[in-house]
């Protein structure tokens, strides 16, 4: 079943058509492009012939490349390609489009997500599992190729984000959980901020609790103008505009517990005892140990911070946070 | 819930005390080797736990029948002994620790009431107060119904004085033992919630007025009686809800029969969340603002749990100011801000509670 290896016109490929595209990369192949002129072509494209034409199976960022470099020559581009055979099937041009990349770099999640959604119109889970080594040079486990298909439902955004580190695996797999208008929440919102795994999945956490503690849908919450004016501030960049709604995410969640903290944290501040002096109040507030440091150099240091422990016997702030 | 499957340990010699259960549920015995059998059929069912709270399993107890409770650290115990007569429960409470407690969890009844009686019989010699209870890890009189158990340990309590049998439900399956002869030693207990709590989290239990007028019926009978307002659910104007039921429990019973009254606010290890989440998908308990504890359990935030107990508290002590009220795991701070003091000595708390036990249930004074 090997492939003819035959030299082909650019103008005879059809660049629109897509289907075995798997890479998100639309990089620049500027430094492709100089490999070739540097070293030639090494690994020729496949392509199949589809009505008069061909159409690319694998090597789309290569011939990318080789326009690149050709073009001054406009329509009399020629590459070097493997043709298919005619009697090749739909799921051996599949195989060929994978394994051509897999066996090249480790595929990305988003990448894996597009291969694994479309094995599965020839495989079930267990047998994708069986032949992934084969296919993408590694083994993947029959649950987690479960998870990339759940993924894979969600709407298209979502691979982008998957793509673009917006929106994490274990992210996405939680809110492939959720009701269709809800994940659109998410995808929207994971599209205006830019926050790591464990932050989205506090985010996702926080307004699925209050939703369902307040008996509201998150399309209705999403509209809450707090929230709207943090992500639409075009000012703000998207790591700032993910502190502050998970500021506000919590202040909702925890209402008490956030005012509480707020209070806590300005008498704290305003207990002078000293620059080097730090008070930590316990943990969550549920113990009563307070925890006050501080660090010195020198017999001086230890002396002034002593002093300022002392003058602190008389501070009303300080009795009152002891008090509360 | 109904028990639809009953499985029986080979081992066990049926007697009097199997028949009985045999007779009283709606399933033909299936004698097995080993709980394996229990074990899988329970696992392979979509929801284990429900699975669970319909299957029945008689076998022996092959730990200790009379512990010490564990506790909890960090947080004040109240030197409780348990009587490991079965585990957990056919009520279905969203909150029950019991669902993430056992893996998987079994509804299994301890038989041998002569082995039970030769382990109480030890407990009973000795020169120390016991507070005894069967509802740690069970609903006390869920086994009314079915077995001779409740029966047998209220009978076999009247005969000493120096151990309070403390029976815990939330049922209201007093019905066999109200004509028995418990010589005060035996005590009634209910945990309460309000009307909301009992219909939204306590799947299959009695009403707040069917446990109440079960009370006041066991009370009539001579039987002392004690509320555990545990766990208390922090939610918009519960504390209207809870002061109702404080005023409830006067109007149904006299502060004199109650030995007492505990209160804790709804905690919960972290993997119970899921759980919730999973089986009871309108509950809204483990939204509410939980801290992870000293005790690497979730509890609500601190200042919003003294505000509640503050509130029931003095109410309770409206109704009846001698009433001995205690906390269930709580620390020196909520202790002084709610009750006014704290007992700080090892075995403090379990020595108050033991006079109340002295006084209300007429057990030996010189022991104290």
């Amino acid at each position: 079943m090997s492939d003819c290896l035959c030299e082909i016109n650019i103008s005879d490929i059809d660049l629109t058509d897509e289907r075995y595209k798997i890479s998100f990369s639309n990089k620049d192949i500027g430094l492709l492009a100089r490999s070739f002129r540097e070293t030639g072509l090494i690994y020729p494209p496949i392509v199949m012939p589809l009505n008069n034409k061909f159409i690319i199976v694998s090597g789309f960022n290569r011939i990318r490349a080789h326009i690149h470099n050709n073009k001054v020559h406009n329509n009399g581009i020629k590459i070097l390609v493997y043709e298919t055979k005619p009697d090749t099937t739909d799921y051996q041009y599949l195989l060929k489009s994978i394994a051509s990349l897999a066996f090249q770099r480790q595929l990305t999640i988003a990448e894996l997500i597009i291969c694994v959604r479309r094995l599965y119109q020839f495989l079930d889970k267990q047998q994708i599992a069986k032949k992934s080594p084969a296919i993408f040079n590694t083994e993947l486990a029959e649950g987690f190729i479960g998870d990339l298909l759940t993924i894979a439902d969600l709407p298209d955004t979502a691979l982008e984000l998957i793509h673009t580190g917006n929106l994490s695996f274990k992210s996405a797999k939680r809110i492939s959980l959720l009701e269709k208008n809800t994940v659109m929440v998410f995808l929207d919102l994971f599209s205006k901020i830019h926050a790591s795994q464990n932050k989205q999945l506090e985010i996702i956490l926080y307004i699925m609790e209050i939703c369902a503690r307040d008996a509201i849908k998150p399309k209705v919450f999403y509209t809450n103008k707090e929230i709207q004016d943090i992500l639409s501030d075009e000012q703000k960049d998207p790591g700032l505009k993910t502190k502050d709604l998970r500021t506000c995410l919590f202040e909702q969640r925890f209402p008490i517990i956030f005012k509480t903290q707020q209070k806590v944290k300005e008498k704290i501040t305003s207990i002078k005892l000293g620059n080097s002096i730090k008070i930590s109040p316990p943990e969550n507030l549920d113990s009563q140990t307070y925890s006050i440091s501080f660090t010195v150099k020198n017999y001086k240091e230890f002396i002034a911070n002593v002093q300022n422990l002392n003058a602190g016997l008389e501070n009303k702030k300080l009795k009152e946070l002891f008090n509360q | 819930m109904k028990i639809d499957t009953l499985f029986i340990d080979k081992t066990i010699p049926q007697n009097l005390e199997i028949d009985y259960i045999i007779s009283r549920i709606a399933a033909d015995p299936q004698w097995v080797e080993n709980t394996k059998t229990v074990y899988d059929y329970i696992n392979d069912a979509d929801d284990p736990i429900l699975k669970a709270k319909k299957t029945l399993y008689i076998t022996r107890n092959k730990g200790a029948v009379i512990k010490a409770c564990p506790g909890t650290s960090f947080y004040t115990c109240c030197d409780y002994t348990i009587l490991h007569t079965g585990t957990f429960c056919t009520m279905d409470c969203s909150y029950c620790i019991l669902q993430a407690y056992f893996h998987p969890p079994v509804l299994q009844y301890f038989a041998g009431l002569k082995t039970l009686g030769h382990s109480l019989e030890k407990t009973f010699r000795q020169n120390k107060i016991f507070r005894i209870g069967t509802g740690e890890y069970t609903d006390s009189l869920i086994w009314e119904k079915i077995s001779l158990q409740p029966k047998f340990l209220i009978e076999t309590f009247a005969k000493q004085n120096n151990c309070l049998l403390e029976l815990k439900t939330k049922t209201v399956n007093i019905e066999s033992i109200l004509p028995l002869d418990h010589n005060e030693k035996t005590v009634i207990a209910w945990s309460l919630n309000t009307p909301d709590i009992i219909s939204s989290e306590e799947k299959g239990t009695a009403s707040l007025k069917a446990r109440l007028e079960a009370a006041k019926l066991v009370e009539s009978k001579g039987y002392k009686l004690a509320f555990h307002f545990d766990p208390m659910v922090i939610y918009p104007e519960c504390e209207i809800q809870y002061k109702k039921v404080v005023k409830q429990i006067f109007e149904y019973v006299r502060p004199e029969s109650i030995v007492w009254i505990s209160i804790g606010t709804f905690r919960f290890m972290p993997k119970l969340k899921q759980i919730i989440e999973k089986r009871f998908k309108h509950s809204t308990i483990p939204y509410g603002e939980f801290i992870l504890g000293l005790d690497n359990k979730m509890r609500y935030f601190k200042p919003l749990r003294i505000k509640i107990y503050k509130e029931i508290i003095s109410c309770i002590k409206e109704y009846a100011p001698n009433l001995m009220v205690y906390f269930c795991m709580e620390d020196e701070e909520v202790w002084e801000k709610c009750i006014g003091f704290f007992p700080e000595k090892e075995g403090e708390l379990g020595h108050l509670l033991d006079k109340s036990a002295v006084k209300h249930c007429s057990l030996n004074s010189n022991l104290l």
